[in-house]
C-alpha cells in the first residue's frame, strides 16, 4: 500500500523531470542557427531548402504545436536522422549504447568496491597517517580532468610497463569487447578514479556520523567488539545513505564516458556523440542527451527504490 | 560507609573524569566513591552537568575517546579503569550492562530486534543461532512486549518508545547481569509509561537479586524506586544515605534547595491551585463575550491521503482574560498542536478560532497583524527558541521592530533594557549571544521578547520543561509576577501536572487530539472524572517515599482491577 | 555524554562562536595547505608577470618546443611562447573564470533554492524537478553542444559554466531552508506577526550564510575543473590567449614525443588549485559545523 504509493508518486515525478527534459532539448534544437531545419538538412542547405522543410514538416507553425507535434515523434522511438552517417539516431544510440553501459556499469562496480571498505577504514583510522594519505589521494583523484589521468596512464602503463594496450577493445559485439578484457582494464581505472575519490569522502562520513550513533553505544554496553559492530551495524546504516547518492553520480558516469571512449577510441555512445560535434551532427547529439538524461533519471530512480527496500524505515513511509 | 566491601558489585574510588575539548579540558566528575551491593538500587541524583552520567558511563568504560579517567572502578571485582577493549567486552552484557535514557535511537534501526538481542546473548554464550533468536523471543515476553514471536521480527521504528526501552532491556538483562546501570532510563517516556518501566525495572531486578544504579534528575523516580541516593553537584557527590533520610531529612544545603524546587503534585486534601500565579480574579471566564482565545470544534489533519494523522479532533477550549489555561497530555496528545492552532500557525482542517473575538481565519494583512500583536510566545527549547547571530538585545527588540516601526531607536533601548531587567537578566548580558547565556537565561530572554509588546495573550508551550527544577522554579516564578502586573492571560501547555496544578486556574486535559476533561485545576486534578486523567494522575510519582510506596499499591491494586491498564 | 560535553563546555572559557571556528578551521592543516596554494597560485598569475615578464601574444619560431633551462626555466611551447609566463597568463583566464563561474552558480543556486524551499507546497515541486531535470543532462554533454554551436569568449564562458552548475548548491541551500524555517525563532516570529521578508532577511539568509560559503568553495574548484575540460571539448578561449586547460590540450599530442614540459606544468597547476579549494572547503565545512557534500 506504502511502496505502492511511494512507487506511483516516485515515476510521476521522473516523468515530469523526463518530460522538462524533452523540452530543454526542443529548445536546444531551436536554438541552433538555421533551426531544426539546418540541423536536419545539414549546413549545406540553401535558404529556399530549408522554407520548404520548413513548410512540409510544419515548423512554420507556433512552438507549442511544434512541440507536441516533437513529442509524438519521440514517443514513436523516432529521433531523426544524423546526415553525418545517413542512419537512424535510434539505431545509432542502439549500437553504442550497451557498449557505453559496460564501461560505465564495471566503472561504477570497481569504483563502489574500492570506495566503500577505504571509506570505512578511513574513519576507524581517523585523523590517522592513513586516513590522511588516502584523504590527500582522493583530493588529487578528484582534482585531476580524466583525460589527464588517462594520458598519464596510458604513458605509464603502454609506453613505460607496456603491461597493457593503448586501445580498449574495438569491435562491434559485446563479445568482442569482452574477449580482451585487458585493453578494457584502462579506460575503467580512469573512469573509476574520480568515483573512488568522491564515494571513499561519503561512505567515510555517513561511518563517522554512525560510529557516534547511540545504537554503537547499546551494542558496545552489550559486549559486542568494534569489528563485530562495525560489520553488523555501522556497514549497512553507513550504506543506505551512500547508494542515495548513486543516482545523481549518473550523469558523472556519462561525463566521464564521453572522455574516457574518445581518449581511448572505444566505440560507444560517448565516442558516437564526440565525432557528432565535431561534424555539427545536431539530430545524434540531441537524441544522445535526451537517451543520457532518461538513463539518469531511471539510475535516480533505480538508486531510490533501492534504497526503500535496504531501509525499512522509508519502505513503510515513515523516515 | 560501607565495611564489606568485597561484596559490593560496583566499587568507585576517587573517579575523576576530565574531557579534552575544543576549549580546552572540563573536568566533569571529581573524586567519586560509591558503592553498589547486589539487589540494591542507589540513584545518582543531580542537575544537568553535574557529572552523574559521566559516572555511570564510566562504570562500564563507554566513556569517548576525549575522556581522561582516574581512580579506581570496579565491576564485580574485574577493574574497569585501565582495562583493554577485551576484558571489557567481556564484562559489558554480561556482568554489567546499561540501559540509555534515549530508546528512540539506543537501537540499529536497521536490524531486527529479536537479532540486536541474539547478538547480547551469542556474544557471551556459545549458543547456536537458533537457540538464541528463542531466548530473545523469551526475553521479549518477560519484558512484557505482546506477541513476542511475532514482535521479534519487528523493525525498532514499528515499536512505540516505551516498547523500544522494553527491548534494550530485554538487551541488558539478557545475561542474567549482577548490575544494571539505568541512565535517565525514562526521561524521554511519558509518564504512565515511565509508571510501567520502573515497574518493570523493579520486578527485573528483585527477581534476580541484581544491583541498579540509577541516574535520574527526577526525585520522584528516586522517591519510587531507590534504596539508596548519592547527589551530585559540580562533578562531586555531596550527600549519601538511604532514600527515606535524603529525601525527607536532607542534611546537605544543596539537596535542601533541590527538593524545595521539585514541584509537587498535591494529590489529597485542597489544592492551592494558583500558589505561584496569583493574577487578579479573572473577569468570568466562561463568559462567552470576551474570550481572548477561543477554539470551537477545531480539527487538524498532518498529511493527505493514505499518510493522513489525525492530530485534533474537534477540540474546543476558550482562554478568558487574565487567565492561565493549562493545557495538559501526553506525547502526541495534540497540546501543542492546539497552541499552535491558537497563534495561527496550523490551519485547523475544521471548526473555528478566535482570537481577541476576530475570526483568525479570515483575517489577513494588516489586520491580522495587528491582531497578532497582542500575543507572545514561548517555546520549550532553549537553544533553537533564539536566533544565535542575534544579540539578546536584538533578539528581544524584535517584536518592536515588526510592530511599532516608528519607535526611535532610543525608546526601544530603553524598552529592552527594561524588560530584561524584568525577567531578572543583567545588563551586561544584553549584548551577548544566546549561545553565552544558560537554558534559564535563555528562556528568561524569551520571554522578555514575548512580553515587551505587553501583549494581552502568552502562549508558554512547555517553557520550563528542558531547564532542570530549580531554574524552571525561578522562571515560573517571574512569569507569575509578570502576569500579576500586567494582567496578561497565559495558555500554559505541559506534560508536568505538578507544574500545571500550581500555576493554571483551570486545566484541559487532550489525549490523542480529543478533549478528556476540562474544568478549574483543583476540582479536575484532585477529583477527576474521567479513568484517564485518573490514570495520569496515579501514574505520577511523588518525591516522599512513604507516599509513593502507598500510591504505588493503590495503582497496582487499581490497574489489577482494572485490567493490563494502558500498553505501554 | 554529549549532553556532559554540551553543558559542560561553556563553563569552561566563553568563546564566540566566530573565533571557535576560526580556530577549528587553523587547526586543519589540509584546509590551511589549501589556502596558502590558493594565495601562492593568486600571488604568482597576478604579481609574477610584473617578475617574470615574458611576451605571450606574439609568436617566435626561433624559441619553438625548447626543453627547460636557461633563458626559459620551462622551456617553450610549439610557437615560442614562454612556459612560464605563459602559466601565470593562462592561470589568470582559468582562476578568474573558475572563481565567477563558481561564484554565479552559488548565487543562482541560492535564490533558487531558498524560494523553493521557503515556498514549499507546488512551487518548491515544481522548482526541484526542473533541478532534477538539470542534473539529468550531463554537463559536459551541454557543453559539447554549446561548443557546437558557438564559440564563447571569457564573459560567455562565465555565464555557461554558471548555469550547468547551479543545480547542487540549490539542492544544498533549498535543504537549509527547510530546516531553519521551521525554526522556533522563525516560528515564534511568524507567531506574532512577523513578514515573510523579515523571516527570510534576518533569519534564514544569515543562518544559510556558513552553509553557501562551503558550496561556494566547493563550486569554485569544481569551476575551475569544469574550465578545464572546456577547452579540451573545443570551447575554450580563443588564441593567443589560453588557459591552463587549453594548454593541457594543446599539449597532449606532445606527450608521445617526450616534450613533458608542455602539458606536466599545466596539469600540477589544475590539480594543485582545485585540491587546494576541496581542502578549503572541506576544513570550512568542519569549522562551521554544517552539512555539504563529504
Amino acid at each position: 500500500m506504502d511502496i505502492l504509493w511511494f512507487l506511483t508518486r516516485r515515476v510521476l515525478q521522473a516523468l515530469a523531470v523526463i518530460l522538462i527534459v524533452t523540452v530543454v532539448v526542443f529548445c536546444l534544437l531551436h536554438a541552433l542557427p538555421g533551426g531544426p531545419a539546418r540541423g536536419i538538412l545539414g549546413p549545406q542547405a540553401t535558404a529556399q531548402q530549408i522554407a520548404a522543410f520548413n513548410h512540409e514538416q510544419g515548423l512554420d507553425r507556433s512552438l507549442p504545436v511544434q512541440y507536441v507535434y516533437y513529442l509524438g515523434t519521440l514517443l514513436q522511438g523516432d529521433l531523426g536522422t544524423s546526415y553525418a552517417l545517413n542512419e537512424g539516431v535510434a539505431q545509432l544510440i542502439g549500437q553504442r549504447l550497451p557498449k557505453t553501459l559496460v564501461l560505465t556499469v564495471l566503472s561504477a562496480l570497481v569504483g563502489l568496491l574500492l570506495a566503500i571498505p577505504l571509506g570505512m577504514w578511513q574513519a576507524v583510522r581517523r585523523n590517522k597517517p592513513v586516513d590522511y594519505v588516502v584523504t590527500g589521494l582522493s583530493f588529487v583523484a578528484y582534482s585531476t580532468p580524466v583525460y589527464f589521468l588517462g594520458l598519464v596512464l596510458v604513458l605509464v602503463f603502454t609506453q613505460v610497463l607496456r603491461w597493457f594496450p593503448s586501445q580498449a577493445p574495438q569491435g562491434d559485439s559485446l563479445a568482442q569487447v569482452f574477449a580482451d578484457p585487458a585493453a578494457l582494464v584502462l579506460p575503467v581505472v580512469s573512469g573509476a578514479a574520480s568515483m573512488i575519490a568522491v564515494f571513499s569522502r561519503y561512505m567515510r562520513s555517513a561511518t563517522l556520523e554512525n560510529l557516534a550513533e547511540d545504537y554503537v553505544r547499546t551494542a558496545r554496553a552489550g559486549g559486542s567488539r568494534r569489528g563485530a559492530i562495525l560489520r553488523r551495524h555501522v556497514f549497512r546504516n553507513s550504506l543506505t545513505p551512500v547508494v542515495a547518492m548513486l543516482g545523481y553520480y549518473v550523469p558523472v558516469l556519462f561525463g566521464g564516458a564521453l572522455v574516457v571512449e574518445q581518449l581511448f577510441n572505444y566505440p560507444g555512445m560517448g565516442l558516437l556523440f564526440w565525432s557528432a560535434a565535431q561534424s555539427s551532427d545536431y539530430p545524434v547529439l540531441l537524441g544522445c542527451v535526451l537517451v543520457i538524461s532518461v538513463a539518469t533519471v531511471v539510475g535516480t530512480l533505480l538508486a531510490d527504490v533501492v534504497q526503500r527496500v535496504i531501509d525499512p524505515r522509508v519502505k513503510a513511509g515513515r523516515a | 560507609m560501607n565495611a564489606n566491601t568485597g561484596t559490593d558489585i560496583l566499587e568507585v574510588e576517587g573517579l575523576g573524569v576530565t574531557f579534552a575539548t575544543d576549549t580546552g579540558d572540563v573536568p566533569a566528575v571529581r573524586e567519586v566513591s560509591l558503592q553498589v551491593r547486589p539487589g540494591e538500587t542507589l540513584a545518582l541524583v543531580g542537575e544537568s552537568g553535574s557529572g552523574k552520567s559521566t559516572v555511570a558511563l564510566a562504570a562500564l568504560g563507554l566513556l569517548p575517546g576525549n575522556a581522561h579517567v582516574s581512580g579506581r572502578v570496579a565491576v564485580g571485582g574485574t577493574e574497569v579503569v585501565g582495562s583493554g577493549e577485551d576484558t571489557l567486552a567481556r564484562l559489558r552484557g554480561r556482568t554489567a550492562s546499561m540501559v540509555f535514557q534515549e530508546p528512540a535511537t539506543a537501537l540499529d534501526p536497521l536490524t531486527r530486534i529479536g537479532r540486536q538481542i541474539a547478538e547480547v546473548i551469542r556474544n557471551h554464550r556459545p549458543v547456536s543461532a537458533r537457540e538464541a533468536a528463542a531466548e530473545a523471543v523469551e526475553l521479549l515476553r518477560r519484558v512484557g512486549i505482546p506477541e513476542p514471536e511475532r514482535r521479534a521480527a519487528a523493525f525498532p521504528f514499528q515499536l512505540s518508545g516505551g516498547q523500544r526501552q522494553r527491548v534494550v532491556i530485554a538487551m541488558a538483562i539478557a545475561n542474567s547481569p549482577e548490575l544494571l546501570v539505568a541512565d535517565e532510563p525514562t526521561t524521554a517516556l511519558d509518564v504512565t509509561v515511565q509508571a510501567e518501566i520502573l515497574d518493570l525495572l523493579r520486578e527485573l531486578a528483585a527477581d534476580s537479586g541484581t544491583g541498579v544504579l540509577l541516574v535520574t534528575h527526577n526525585m520522584g523516580v528516586v522517591a519510587d524506586f531507590a534504596d539508596r541516593v548519592a547527589v551530585m553537584l559540580h562533578g562531586e557527590i555531596v550527600e549519601t544515605g538511604p532514600v527515606e533520610e535524603v529525601l525527607l531529612r536532607p542534611r546537605h544545603d544543596y539537596t535542601r534547595r533541590l527538593l524545595a524546587a521539585v514541584p509537587r503534585l498535591t494529590v489529597t486534601g485542597p489544592a492551592q491551585a494558583g500558589s505561584t500565579a496569583a493574577p487578579p480574579t479573572p473577569e468570568d471566564p466562561t463568559d462567552p463575550a470576551s474570550p481572548v482565545v477561543r477554539l470551537r470544534d477545531v480539527s487538524v489533519q498532518f498529511g493527505h491521503r493514505a499518510g493522513a494523522v489525525r492530530a485534533l479532533h474537534e477540540v474546543s477550549l476558550t482562554v478568558g482574560p487574565g487567565e492561565t489555561v493549562g493545557l495538559v497530555g501526553e506525547s502526541g496528545s495534540g497540546k501543542s498542536t492546539a497552541a499552535r492552532v491558537a497563534l495561527g500557525l496550523v490551519k485547523p482542517s475544521g471548526g473555528a478560532v478566535s482570537l481577541f473575538g476576530a475570526d483568525l481565519r479570515r483575517t489577513r494583512g494588516r489586520a491580522r497583524r495587528r491582531l497578532l500583536s497582542g500575543v507572545g510566545v514561548v517555546l520549550q527549547d532553549p537553544v533553537a527558541s533564539l536566533d544565535a547571530r542575534m544579540s539578546v538585545a536584538q533578539c528581544v527588540a524584535e517584536p518592536l521592530l515588526v510592530h511599532r516601526r516608528d519607535m526611535r531607536a532610543a525608546e526601544r533601548r530603553s524598552r529592552v533594557a527594561d524588560m530584561l531587567e524584568r525577567v531578572g537578566l543583567e545588563k551586561k548580558l544584553a549584548a551577548r549571544g544566546p549561545r553565552e547565556l544558560s537554558g534559564g537565561q535563555r528562556q528568561r530572554v524569551s520571554l522578555a521578547r514575548a512580553l515587551v509588546l505587553e501583549p494581552r495573550l502568552l502562549v508558554a508551550d512547555e517553557p520550563t520543561s528542558a531547564l532542570d527544577v530549580r531554574v524552571q522554579r525561578t522562571v515560573l516564578e517571574v512569569i507569575a509576577e509578570l502576569q500579576r502586573e500586567l494582567g496578561f492571560a497565559c495558555l500554559f501547555v505541559s506534560h508536568d501536572l505538578a507544574v500545571v496544578q500550581q500555576f493554571a486556574q483551570r486545566v484541559v486535559v487532550l489525549r490523542a487530539g480529543e478533549v478528556v476533561e476540562q474544568g478549574p485545576t483543583g476540582n479536575t486534578l484532585l477529583q477527576p472524572t474521567s479513568e484517564y486523567t485518573r490514570r495520569l494522575i496515579a501514574a505520577v510519582p511523588v518525591p516522599d517515599p512513604v507516599v509513593q510506596r502507598r500510591r504505588r499499591a493503590e495503582r497496582g491494586n487499581s490497574t489489577a482491577l482494572a485490567g493490563r491498564g494502558v500498553t505501554a | 555524554m554529549s549532553a556532559v560535553l554540551r553543558t559542560a563546555a561553556p563553563a569552561a572559557e566563553a568563546i564566540s562562536p566566530h573565533r571557535l571556528s576560526v580556530r577549528r578551521f587553523a587547526r586543519n592543516k589540509l584546509a590551511v595547505g589549501g589556502l596558502a596554494v590558493v594565495v601562492l597560485f593568486l600571488l604568482f598569475c597576478f604579481v609574477g608577470p610584473l617578475v617574470w615578464p615574458t611576451d605571450q601574444t606574439h609568436t617566435d619560431l626561433t624559441q619553438v618546443n625548447l626543453p627547460p633551462g636557461g633563458a626559459h626555466p620551462l622551456g617553450t611551447d610549439a610557437v615560442g611562447h614562454d612556459e612560464l609566463g605563459r602559466l601565470m597568463f593562462g592561470g589568470k583566464v582559468s582562476l578568474l573564470v573558475g572563481l565567477a563561474a563558481g561564484i554565479l552558480a552559488t548565487v543562482v543556486g541560492t535564490l533558487w533554492g531558498a524560494v523553493a524551499g521557503y515556498a514549499g507546497g507546488w512551487v518548491d515541486a515544481v522548482m526541484m524537478r526542473i533541478v532534477d531535470a538539470g542534473i539529468a543532462i550531463p554537463a559536459l554533454f551541454i557543453l559539447l553542444v554549446v561548443s557546437a554551436i558557438t564559440t564563447p569568449g571569457p564573459l560567455g564562458l562565465i555565464v555557461i559554466l554558471g548555469l550547468v552548475s547551479w543545480l547542487v548548491p540549490s539542492r544544498l541551500v533549498r535543504a537549509e531552508t527547510l530546516t531553519l524555517k521551521s525554526r522556533d525563532y522563525v516560528l515564534t516570529l511568524r507567531a506574532i506577526g512577523g513578514t515573510h521578508g523579515r523571516a527570510i532577511g534576518r533569519h534564514i539568509l544569515p543562518n544559510s550564510v556558513s552553509t553557501i560559503v562551503v558550496a561556494a568553495t566547493f563550486q569554485v574548484a569544481d569551476a575551475i575543473l569544469l574550465v578545464a575540460y572546456v577547452s579540451y571539448l573545443g570551447l575554450g578561449v580563443q588564441p593567443p590567449a589560453t588557459d591552463w586547460g587549453g594548454m593541457l590540450s594543446a599539449g597532449l599530442t606532445a606527450a608521445y614525443s617526450e616534450r613533458w614540459w608542455l602539458i606536466v606544468p599545466a596539469g600540477l597547476a589544475i590539480i594543485l588549485v582545485v585540491c587546494a579549494f576541496n581542502a578549503i572547503g572541506d576544513g570550512l565545512r568542519d569549522a562551521f559545523d554544517v552539512r555539504g557534500r563529504a
